[in-house]
């Protein structure tokens, strides 16, 4: 131990800015502006510019969603019409137009950061009335964030349809993820719900663009994009069913490469051309979650998870891994000597108890559901599929003629 | 959670944890302990995951306010002996900067310069601050800087992120319950009108 002052003494003077005085931020502004992302999602905080944490969340909204980035517009000035969306260019209800400039918004972050408020900033915007120079101030925003205030934090910058590849490329060097929004599962449902977006030129082009440099710069062995690249799809607006997203977002994931793919669902805005369209129910997000899941993670395959879907293309609001697992399981799974790839596909058994019965069934044989449980299985939903010790359980099936 | 391969350093910040218990623990390795079944095992675990539940909600849920231009400072209160494993995550974090971290009785305090952490255990938090004032360079002027109001433009961002159509206060709970939504200072938005029974229900 030092004394302290000591300590005083060996600070650094005037280490980091202050904002100013307090009401320097327009709060109008800033609540406008954070407004105009609550539907966008990033479930990541990883930066390798300091020690990681493991999936920290600094607040919950009140529906269980986790808050841990300063997520915000740079302007809500935008030229596109988005059928769903309140600051496209065709919706009658419009707020009041706002906008940042890079200053101003590295300061917020970086106080609000310095607070342990949040671990990062999420930044997108509308297009302006020039997406090259919104880009431009999003860049300049993490510049000065990285450079002058030393911000070890994450940042996920939104990449605005149509930007060059120059702009891509500066985003792609200053922080940690970039994305861009699919918002549709192909051109056809892109027409609907925006004419002012080409599918292909301005959001499937750019998103090679992003592949293809984090390929070539990765090659020279720099770490780059440590989160990699994502994508968004809004579920529902225009008509699409579960199955033509998926596709999408398997084209997504072995084409593309992105990390992975998040899923927001339609709820109508006052105002816009889609007020009077259906909204679409949060567990039509949950199973698409699910069942992005079980391709991403638990490495199904394709063909398995078509199973999923019914005869329209829809999921059913069930669990998609256990219509798999009634439509391919046929045979009880004995954890004692199943593979891993077949433990994983048992209802109520996830990557970590499979890790975990595999380790212990090297060291001695599993004989009872009490130790399924302790490994941390669900054993109400695994016991119809088991057969533990040569025993398993009665299902009603055995007793149809 | 996964037992780590450094659970020893966890096992002992518990309150309740001895050098009795330590050695019979330095017996075992991650991985066994991880699979292991028998009830004294088992109560290892509780007691290292217990300490790193508490250890990740605090560096999540403490929150800091800037004192000067050198100093950020908050109140913390922990249930076992973390106090300088949190005030150096948040000194390195925050590089240069002077990180105190108490409660009425005690505060710890952590500098991180050059990649080295220097420490300090102190009377309550309010003396540790006037020591600081006293001792410390960063005023501009002689005056004192006027800090801005973090928390109130975290509030107005908070709010700004609600969405009425996801309402679901079981699952809020769930994640943030009461002890950590004090904590963290935060305040849900009124909606006094279409208040429910279950709104006035804790778990």
């Amino acid at each position: 131990m030092v004394t302290l002052e000591k300590i005083a003494h060996l600070a650094e003077e005037c280490r980091f800015d202050t904002m100013g005085p307090t009401g320097g931020v327009d709060t109008e502004k800033l609540s406008t502006l954070g407004e105009g992302t609550r539907h966008d999602v990033c479930a990541s905080t990883f930066s390798p510019r300091e020690t990681p944490l493991p999936g920290i969340c600094h607040a919950f909204t009140q529906d269980g969603r986790c808050v841990s980035l300063f997520k915000t517009l740079y302007t809500n000035h935008c030229t596109h019409q988005c059928s769903y969306c309140t600051n496209a260019a065709n919706c009658s209800r419009k707020a009041r137009a706002f906008s940042y400039t890079p200053e101003e918004l590295a300061k917020i972050t970086i106080s609000l950061y310095r607070s342990n408020y949040i671990e990062g900033l999420f930044l997108s915007s509308g297009a302006g009335r020039d997406e090259d120079a919104i880009m431009e101030k999003m860049v300049e925003t993490a510049r000065l964030l990285r450079q002058k205030h030393a911000f070890s934090g994450y940042i996920h910058l939104k990449v605005l349809p149509g930007s060059t590849r120059d702009h891509i490329k500066e985003a792609m060097a200053l922080a940690d993820r970039v994305s861009i929004n699919l918002e549709a599962a192909s051109a056809s449902h892109m027409n609907e719900i925006c004419a002012t977006k080409s599918y292909e030129s301005d959001i499937l082009q750019r998103q090679r663009y992003i592949r293809d440099m984090k390929s070539e710069i990765s090659e020279t062995s720099e770490t780059i994009l440590p989160a990699g690249q994502t994508t968004q799809l809004v579920v529902g607006a225009a008509g699409e069913s579960d199955e033509e997203i998926f596709k999408r977002v398997l084209y997504e994931y072995k084409e593309i490469g992105v990390k992975r793919a998040y899923y927001s669902a339609f709820s109508p805005q006052r105002g816009t051309p889609f007020e009077n369209r259906e909204a679409q129910p949060l567990w039509r997000e949950h199973r698409l979650y699910q069942m992005d899941w079980l391709f991403r993670v638990y490495r199904f395959q394709p063909g398995e998870i078509c199973h999923a879907f019914n005869d329209s293309g829809f999921l059913y609001d069930t669990d998609p891994k256990m219509a798999i697992a009634r439509e391919f399981m046929d045979l009880p799974v004995d954890p004692n000597t199943a593979a891993f790839q077949q433990l994983l596909r048992v209802p109520g058994i996830g990557p970590r108890s499979a890790q975990r019965i595999v380790a212990f069934r090297k060291k001695q044989p599993i004989v009872a559901k009490a130790e399924l449980t302790a490994m941390g299985v669900r054993i109400k939903r695994a016991a119809p599929f088991l057969k533990i010790n040569g025993w398993r359980d009665t299902t009603l099936e055995m007793w149809q003629a | 959670m996964k037992v780590p391969e450094n659970f020893l350093y966890y096992l002992s910040m518990h309150r309740d944890c001895n050098e009795r218990l330590l050695a019979s623990a330095g017996q075992l390795k991650a991985e066994d302990l991880e699979l292991s079944l028998q009830p004294q095992e088992a109560r290892l675990k509780k007691m290292i995951f217990a300490v790193m539940g508490e250890v990740h909600r605090m560096k999540a849920f403490v929150r800091l306010q800037p004192h000067g231009t050198c100093v950020l400072y908050g109140y913390f209160k922990p249930r076992h002996r973390i106090e300088e494993h949190i005030c150096d995550h948040f000194a390195r974090r925050n590089a240069g900067i002077i990180i105190v971290l108490g409660n009425g009785s005690e505060s710890w305090i952590s500098l991180c310069r050059e990649g080295r952490i220097w420490r300090d255990h102190g009377q309550g938090l309010s003396e540790s601050l006037e020591r600081l004032k006293s001792a410390l360079p960063c005023t501009e002027n002689g005056t004192n800087i006027q800090n801005p109001d973090v928390e109130g433009l975290w509030q107005v961002y908070y709010d700004s992120q609600y969405c009425p159509e996801r309402r679901n206060l079981a699952a809020f709970r769930r994640q943030m319950p009461r002890r950590d939504q004090e904590a963290a200072g935060l305040r849900l938005m009124q909606n006094k009108k279409n208040a429910t029974l279950n709104d006035f229900i804790s778990d």
